[in-house]
């Protein structure tokens, strides 16, 4: 059995960061999968994302990225371009946590094999609980992508007949964000 | 004439912390802390229910995820003036504990020893010497030769490949690295080694929150969690005795490893006692409540100004009525708009970015004052305000620190001595010996209020369509955090969050007192202030933790201004 987490980052507090979390809601709620895959809403980690990858054979992660693409541009990402720069001198336990973990990681030697980084480009990260439109047109690629690479990696997944609640708690439309 | 020098590691978008030092005649003369990205988050807690605010507050930062839960639910307890079964006190200090625990070993192996420990000396240790010295310094069973030996290995293997990975940028052979190659690899080994134990301390607050790094058993006026101890979906005997087996571990890495690791590197660079000190007013509130109402704690709370440890004062409670009226937040020198200090509850968060200018605004981040002046938070204010009040648990590590040191060959450390670098890391030491002790205390506490047959964990809030006002405190990790609400017609009115690493990073106030990192900073030797690793030890020193929010990854690794002497 392949040990796979799919991983959304991102805060959910900070308009486009949070697509990692979103598009992780909506997988959870319409989607059942093989044993050994885990899906993890993580939110912003540090260094703690050591322990969560430590051992997976394989990782998928959502986020969002500065890649200076049009806002909504979905770009995958691999382990030689997420390790491309070795960490830097850190002042806070916050670095970018996704290379310095995979860093460690295959210091300590129990890096998974397999690391893709559906990555897409912010338009705001400005306080607030949803995504522009820009970002949230690109959930259903983001989707596409996971799945893509779930089959790549002939790991299993079946679409829920039918669509289970989405619990993305801290949307509410309704609210004036930046009153 | 003066350098300036900024440490400002800008790939990342998120805030993070800036540090711009001038040095003059190789010590650091002028110093100022800063912080990159606006937060804003409180804001949007207006117009929610207060019940559900700890669910948002708990996103404010990645790292310090259940302390902002905590906080949220005591305010908004403290606003109804909501009691909370003991079956919930102690299922929430379990998990503070836990969460602490964690944290304290992160901080000390992942951020911080590597700016004691010099790696690329590790291949030139001996092993078996390596190995007596550590067995002679502790009962750890993890100080074999073999042990040395494979921690080394890996050193080796790295440092052949020419590929120094994770290890790239340290500031290895600076003059300012003392270590023997054989404290080098105990302290590497005991870095390998940490991973496993602050897995253990975060595996009690999953089982106990249900999940990490977002715990999910809290609700205002107790926890969720259904006890029965005979059900495998509840919170059984089973699972308590399975909390109960890793907490030992990790109360046995922290006694015998993390707290002789730190007293031997204090025993080393004992140069350090007197580097670092800075603003000697110190704050910390009393956590761990024993009870329902919150009437005894088991950490002590109060504060000490201008060093006088004679002087100092007690909390009673939690939201002690001093605490309540004596915390304003400052914007003299943040980038927002306002005048005058407000305290928290009618605290107002404006934009107003003019870009860094020393002279006047320059950091994201608010000053937050007691009574007008910056203090100091953190462990060491507690382990000071608690051995200034002769707090029992307090004293007993206090002083083993204190022989440790000594045997080790270290110096006679005096009360003044801990105002300082060295002093936080004790300090963090000892206080994490003390939380060792007490989750054994609180988890038989638990257990034996639940054999009495309490099964309760909850209280149900009762909202009136008054205006009310809640504070609700936590001693986190990086010491004081407190979140102040005002609820209206069961809505939230406002909301703020002073958090630790507000008042530890915060910039100067309208009088021109500057915040602690930037008081510890000043008069700071360095060796070679292109590679200011003395400032780096300093500011490590505090567990800084500013980002709270926002971790988008940017591919381009951009070449990184870490250090501009201009």
């Amino acid at each position: 059995m392949k040990r796979i987490l799919i991983a959304g980052i991102g805060s959910v507090l900070l308009g486009d960061d949070g697509i990692g979390p979103y598009v992780l809601r909506l997988l959870q709620a319409n989607y059942v999968f093989d044993e050994g895959i885990e899906l993890e809403d993580l939110g912003t980690p540090a260094l703690d994302l050591i322990d969560h990858i430590a051992g997976l054979d394989a990782l998928i992660v959502v986020d969002a990225v500065e890649d200076g693409n049009v806002p909504g541009t979905v770009t995958l990402y691999r382990k030689p371009e997420l390790t491309r720069h070795a960490p830097t001198v850190r002042l806070d336990p916050h670095s970018p946590a996704l290379s310095d973990a995979l860093w460690a990681a295959e210091f300590f030697g129990n890096a998974p094999q397999e690391v893709l980084l559906v990555g897409v480009t912010a338009a705001s990260y400005d306080g607030g609980c949803s995504l522009s439109g820009a970002v949230q047109a690109a959930v259903e690629p983001v989707i596409r992508q996971v799945l893509r690479e779930l089959d790549r990696l002939d790991a299993g997944f079946l679409r829920r007949f039918e669509e289970g609640e989405t619990d993305i708690w801290w949307e509410d439309k309704t609210l004036a964000i930046a009153g | 004439m003066a350098n300036r020098i900024t440490i400002d590691p800008i790939t990342r978008i998120e805030g993070h912390l800036r540090i711009d030092v001038e040095v003059e005649n190789n010590a650091v003369s002028n110093a100022w802390a800063s912080c990159t990205m606006w937060r804003g988050i409180e804001k949007i807690l207006r117009g929610r229910d207060p019940r559900d605010a700890w669910m948002f507050t708990q996103r404010f930062c990645g790292v310090c995820t259940t302390v902002h839960a905590m906080a949220s639910v005591r305010s908004v307890e403290d606003a109804l003036k909501l009691e909370i079964p003991p079956n919930a006190q102690y299922i929430r200090n379990l998990i503070l504990i836990g969460h602490a625990l964690h944290d304290h070993i992160v901080h000390f192996y992942q951020l911080s020893a590597l700016d004691w420990v010099d790696v690329l000396q590790i291949p030139k240790a001996d092993p078996a010497k390596t190995s007596a010295l550590a067995e002679s310094l502790s009962p750890w069973t993890g100080n074999s030769r073999l042990t040395m030996k494979a921690a080394q290995d890996k050193v080796k293997a790295v440092a052949a490949s020419g590929q120094l990975g994770i290890f790239a940028n340290g500031y290895w052979g600076h003059p300012a690295m003392r270590l023997s190659p054989e404290v080098n690899l105990l302290a590497f080994s005991h870095y390998l080694q940490a991973l496993e134990y602050q897995r253990k301390a975060l595996q009690v607050v999953g089982m106990l929150g249900s999940k990490t790094p977002h715990i999910q058993n809290l609700t205002v006026g107790g926890v969720a969690n259904a006890i029965d101890l005979d059900s495998q979906s509840a919170l059984s005997m089973d699972k308590l005795e399975m909390i109960r087996v890793l907490l030992d571990d990790v109360v046995r890495f922290v006694q015998q490893v993390y707290f002789v690791d730190v007293c031997a590197v204090a025993a080393m660079y004992p140069e350090w006692f007197h580097i670092g000190g800075g603003v000697k007013n110190y704050l910390a509130v009393p956590d761990l409540p024993l009870d329902s109402r919150g009437s005894s704690y088991d950490l002590p709370g109060g504060y000490i100004r201008h060093g006088e440890l004679g002087g100092v004062r007690s909390f009673q409670t939690a939201s002690d009525t001093v605490f309540r009226q004596a915390v304003s937040e400052d914007v003299t020198h943040s980038y927002y708009q306002g005048t005058k200090p407000l305290q928290p509850w009618v605290g107002e968060t404006e934009p107003q970015f003019t870009g860094w200018d020393g002279s006047q605004k320059y950091s994201w981040v608010k000053a937050p004052r007691f009574d007008n002046e910056p203090m100091q938070v953190g462990p060491l204010a507690q382990v000071l305000v608690g051995f200034a009040t002769g707090h029992e648990l307090t004293k007993k590590y206090a002083v083993a620190a204190i022989e440790k040191v000594k045997s080790i060959g270290g110096p006679q450390i005096t009360p003044d001595m801990l105002h300082s670098t060295l002093g936080r890391h004790a300090a963090r030491a000892i206080r994490a010996c003390m939380l060792a002790e007490l989750a054994q205390k609180h988890w038989q506490l638990l257990v034996d209020n639940i054999s009495r047959g309490d099964l309760s964990v909850h209280n149900a809030p009762v909202f009136s369509s008054s205006e009310v006002e809640g504070v609700g405190t936590h001693e986190a990790p990086r010491g004081t955090l407190s979140h102040w609400v005002v609820v209206k017609d069961k809505k939230i009115k406002n909301y703020q969050a002073v958090v630790p690493s507000t008042w530890n990073a915060s910039p100067r106030d309208n009088a021109g007192a500057q915040g602690p990192y930037e008081a510890s900073l000043m008069r700071t030797p360095l060796a070679r202030p292109e590679e200011p690793l003395e400032v780096l030890r300093t500011v490590h020193s505090f567990d800084p933790c500013m980002a709270c929010a926002c971790h988008a990854f940017d591919p381009s690794g951009k070449p990184i201004a870490q250090v501009k002497v201009l």
